[in-house]
Parts: structure tokens; sequence; C-alpha cells
């Protein structure tokens, strides 16, 4: 039987002060779980930086990881204003985040990057004006 | 496993105060009785704050006995040389202690104390840029927090031993001597120094008494002193007992100029290990942590108010200068590697809830399940310091849901609305006659 375990958060929008929460539920799941520490770092590091695109770019979203024995699953997805140029945005260095977000310390253009890196495979479905579904997988076995 | 905390038999009321206050979630009351779990506790006293019948107590060894059996060699920690207002410096300490037949170490500290700071020093500056900041070992308390609930950070503690280990090393080597070394502890973290240290198969110390109980005692035979002492003791590390200390001593030994930061209490402790694991602090070398409020000063086996010891502390005045004839004597030991941690320091995660992941899953789906039937206002009355505590304790079998005393309630209103539904049924017998043909 395919067994799976799924959770799933709804984040909200500019909202820098339970920012994190989401993506640390996430990773105590992960340890309950028993997986790994290398898996669960980089899973932190890829829930981190998608809970924060939702805060800061999207107005809030849904954060999703879903479990099964072979894989991390991570969703994060949002009817945001879209990302016009998904080359420009994979850059690092590369933001559009306002002023007021770059004073609080975030919207360092590193987010996207980031969760490539750490990411076994890397997906994403944008459009302008509908909004972004991410989703990034990490294998176990890997 | 062994903790820095023992349970006083007898004492516990069964409160409940303590499992709130304990920032790994460690602390069960079961029938009544506090009960740790070794393998989640940090040792970091806060529970001994919290009880207020004094049923958590520093685990440290018997004073008189120790003494009863001759003369004892103190390695003190820092904090020890600021509990006395009239013993304001160590050397005035080390004459009330000479009168008292003990011995102390107070060279030999201030000596690996210089060590450990040169040897952080020198581990920043050979770092490469993606593996900084480092993080200071200095609190066990920090070293189980980072082992129990952050893992991915362990490779950041520098490898450097506890000064008061090399301490320890260094009078052991010079002397020669054979003599049990009794360590000064400020905190129930530090007991594990010598119950269980991390990084080393065992202590070179033999027993652990806190400062409380040394002091109060040095206080009650109050010998004279005259500060008649000829040779200076280092003061460097003095500095270590408040926040900041460490880093300051690091930077005297450095040939880079570091970016450190240093905070105290076991809250900033976890929200700055949280924002280091997120990777946010770029451009810091070197983090020092501390579970206790100022520094050790604020620890739970000291004597003194730490505000006063902070004060004191300050007043007292520390050559950060070092010396070529100190440097050259470092250098020689810093190239004996006595300042070494002997072995790495072992992730020590909660064990997950079944060996499979499969298992584990259907076990966390029936967490969860149990979690949603519970109030979600952690009450604490069930014993656990959360509902979500007690979730996961009846997946591991060990506890029930009826432990909760909604559910309790719950349970008994049913059963009471099955009793009042039974004994509304009438025996047949009874039926038939009343309804006669």
């Amino acid at each position: 039987m395919d067994s799976h375990y799924e959770v799933e958060f709804p984040v909200r929008g500019d909202d820098f002060l339970a920012a994190g929460e989401a993506s640390n539920q996430i990773k105590e799941t992960l340890v309950m779980l028993g997986v790994p520490s290398s898996i669960s770092r980089r899973a932190s590091v890829i829930t981190y930086e998608a809970e924060m695109n939702l805060v800061i770019h999207a107005g809030g979203g849904i954060l999703r990881a879903i479990i099964t024995p072979e894989k991390l699953t991570i969703e994060a997805i949002d009817r945001g204003p879209g990302i016009p140029d998904l080359d420009l945005a994979m850059r690092e260095g590369f933001s559009t985040a306002s002023d007021r977000v770059r004073e609080m310390g975030f919207g360092a253009g590193m987010g996207l990057p980031n969760i490539k890196r750490n990411a076994d495979s890397l997906e994403i479905d944008t459009e302008v004006g509908k909004g972004t579904t991410l989703t990034a997988t990490v294998f176990f076995g890997r | 496993m062994e903790t820095g905390i023992k349970i006083v038999e007898g004492s516990c009321k069964g409160c409940v105060n303590c499992i709130k206050s304990c920032p790994t979630e460690a602390l069960r009351v079961i029938e009544g009785r506090v009960k740790i779990l070794p393998e989640l506790c940090i040792d970091c006293g806060e529970c001994l704050r919290s009880c207020r019948e004094k049923a958590l107590a520093l685990d440290e060894d018997d004073w008189d006995l120790i003494k009863s059996h001759g003369p004892v060699a103190l390695m003190a920690d820092p904090t020890f040389c600021a509990q006395f207002s009239h013993y304001w410096s160590p050397s005035l300490i080390r004459e009330a202690l000479a009168s008292l037949e003990m011995k102390d170490l107070f060279d030999q500290a201030a000596v690996a104390f210089d060590l450990a700071a040169l040897a952080t020093a020198r581990q920043l500056e050979e770092a490469s840029r993606e593996s900084l900041p480092l993080i200071s070992i200095y609190c066990p308390a920090v070293v189980r927090l980072i082992q129990v609930r952050f893992p991915e950070l362990l490779h950041r503690l520098v490898k450097t031993e506890t000064p008061l280990e090399t301490g320890t090393l260094l009078w052991r080597r010079r002397r020669g001597s054979k003599e049990g070394v009794i360590l000064v502890t400020p905190c129930s973290a530090k007991v594990m120094l010598v119950r269980g240290p991390v990084g080393r198969a065992r202590s070179m110390m033999d027993h652990v008494v806190s400062v409380k109980r040394l002091a109060r005692d040095l206080l009650a035979a109050g010998p004279k002193v005259e500060g008649k002492s000829e040779s200076p003791i280092g003061s460097r590390w003095l500095a270590w007992a408040l926040r900041g200390g460490e880093s300051r001593h690091v930077k005297a030994f450095s040939g880079k100029k570091l970016t450190t930061m240093a905070v105290s209490g076991l809250r900033n402790t976890i929200d700055l290990l949280q924002d280091l694991e997120l990777g946010r602090l770029k451009g810091v070398d070197f983090v020092e942590c501390r579970v206790c409020d100022l520094g050790c000063i604020g620890g739970i086996g000291n004597a003194e108010s730490r505000f006063l010891s902070e004060l004191r502390l300050s007043r007292q005045p520390i050559e950060w200068d070092v010396t070529a004839d100190e440097k050259a004597e470092l250098f020689e030991l810093y190239e004996s590697g006595i300042w070494k941690l002997e072995q790495p320091i072992q992730p020590r995660p909660r064990p997950s809830l079944a060996d499979s992941l499969d298992e584990a899953m259907k076990k966390l789906k029936a967490m969860q399940a149990f979690y949603a039937e519970l109030p979600h206002i952690d009450c604490g009355a069930c014993g656990r310091p959360s509902c979500r505590a007690l979730a996961e304790d009846v997946v591991r079998g060990e506890g029930e849901l009826t432990d909760c005393v909604f559910k309790l309630r719950e349970r008994i209103s049913l059963l009471g609305e099955e009793i009042t539904h039974l004994s509304g049924k009438l025996p047949h017998a009874f039926h038939e006659r009343k309804h006669p043909k």
C-alpha cells in the first residue's frame, strides 16, 4: 500500500512575526518520523525560503509537505502576482522585494537559488496575475 | 543516561509548575511524582528555578564527605571569584582557602582559559567563510541543546575542550599529582562536565560541588585575610563568568578583527540558534551563548545575586594585554594540542516514533488523531507540558488519553448517559405483567 503523510499550513502575507512557524513545524514532523538530520536540514532551508516568498511576495498562500517512504515533496501554492521572468528570479541577488522588506533583513535575492541548491528537483509553475505553484522534492535515498 | 539534576525523593507535590519551564519538554509528572526524560534533558536548570518544593536539585557530591577525606584541590569556575564582598580577588580567595587547607587551581585555570581563547581564535582564523560563525562550547547546556534540537549546527561548535578540564589536565601533568580534583560548579549543566562529559570519554576531575555549597562553607568559617599574596594571578579568565567575556578574550588573541555575538538566557539562546540555523548570521565570526541570565553568574548553583556578581566583576581590573612571556608559554602549549576536544560531538535527537518510516507515519497519524481530540489548552493536569506531548506519549505507549481530565470527564459523562439509558430498560418479566392480555 502506498503510505504517505501530509501536513499543510496556511501562510499569511506580510506577517513577518509569524514567518518561519510553518517551516519549523514541518521540521519537527520530520524529526518525529526519524528522517536523518542531513535531509531535514535541507528540507528546513527549502520550507523556510518558500514560506518567506509567500510572506514577502505572494500575499500569503499554502505550504504543504508530503512525505512518502522514498521522498519528501514541498509545495508552496499562492494566488499572488506570479513571476514575470523566471530565469531572472532564479539568479542570485536578484530581488523585487520592497525597501521596507529589505530593511527587515529579508529579500536578499537568495530565496529561489537556495531552494534550487537544496532540492533534488524543483518545478515552478507560474502565471502573471494568476499565481505560482512551487514544487520541490528531496529524495531520502540520495 | 544521566542528567545534572536530581529528584529529591518525597518532596514533589505534583504541582506541575516545572514541566512548563522546560525548554525541551523533558519533564513529566506521573502519579504525583516528577520524572525526567534524560534523552531530552539539557541540564539547563530552569526546572530548579521553578520548583517551590525544592524537589529538584543540582546533582552534586556530598561536600562534607569529600572534605572529611583530607586535603582537596579545587577547580573553581570563574563565578566562584565573584561571590564574596570581602574576598574580592582571586589572591584573597586563595589565602582564605589555604587557611582552611584547601588548594586552588587558579593558576592553571588562568593558563587554560588563555589557551582556550587562543585555540578558538586560531580556529576562527583558519575557518572558511562558509563555515563561520563558529559556536562556543563553554556552556554545556548550549552544547546539549544543539545536540538535541539543532543537530545541523554541531559542525559549527569549536573543537576546544572546556578550559576547566584542560586546567585540571595541566595541573595533573605539572605536579604529577594523583589527588582528587573537585569542580566547583555554578550550574547543573557543568555538573555533567564531571559526570558525563561530551567530547571525551571521561573527565580528569573527580567530584563536583556547587559554588553555593563551598561559598557558604567559606563564609561560615570566615577566615581573616591580609592580602599578603606574592604572585599575582591572571585575571582574564574571570571575564568568562559574564556574558561576552569569552568573546572579548578570543579577540585578545585574534590576528584579525572579529565580529562576535554574545547572548545570555535560554530564550535568547534558542532565538539566536534559530537565526543561525536559517543562515541569517552572515558576517558573524563567533557566537557565544549562555543559557543563564547575564552569563554563568546567573547559574542556579551560585550563592550570590547575579547582579551583585556582575557589579563586582565589572570592577575587577582585567589585564587584556598578553605579555611576551605568557605568549611563549601559551604557543608551546597550543602546539602540544592539550586544548583539543578528544572526540567529535554527536547529535542526540529524540528517538523517532518508530524504527521504520512507514511505521512512524502510522504513529504520527494516530498521534494527530489523539491530539485533535484534546482541548489544546496545555493545562498540564495530565502531567505533560502540552496536549501535543500527551498525544505523543500516548502513541509511544507511555500514557492514556484519559490522563486528560477533559477526556476523562467526557468518558464519565458518556458512561453516565449509558447508565441512565440502561436503567430505563425494564426487565421482560415486569414488562409482561404491566401489559396483561
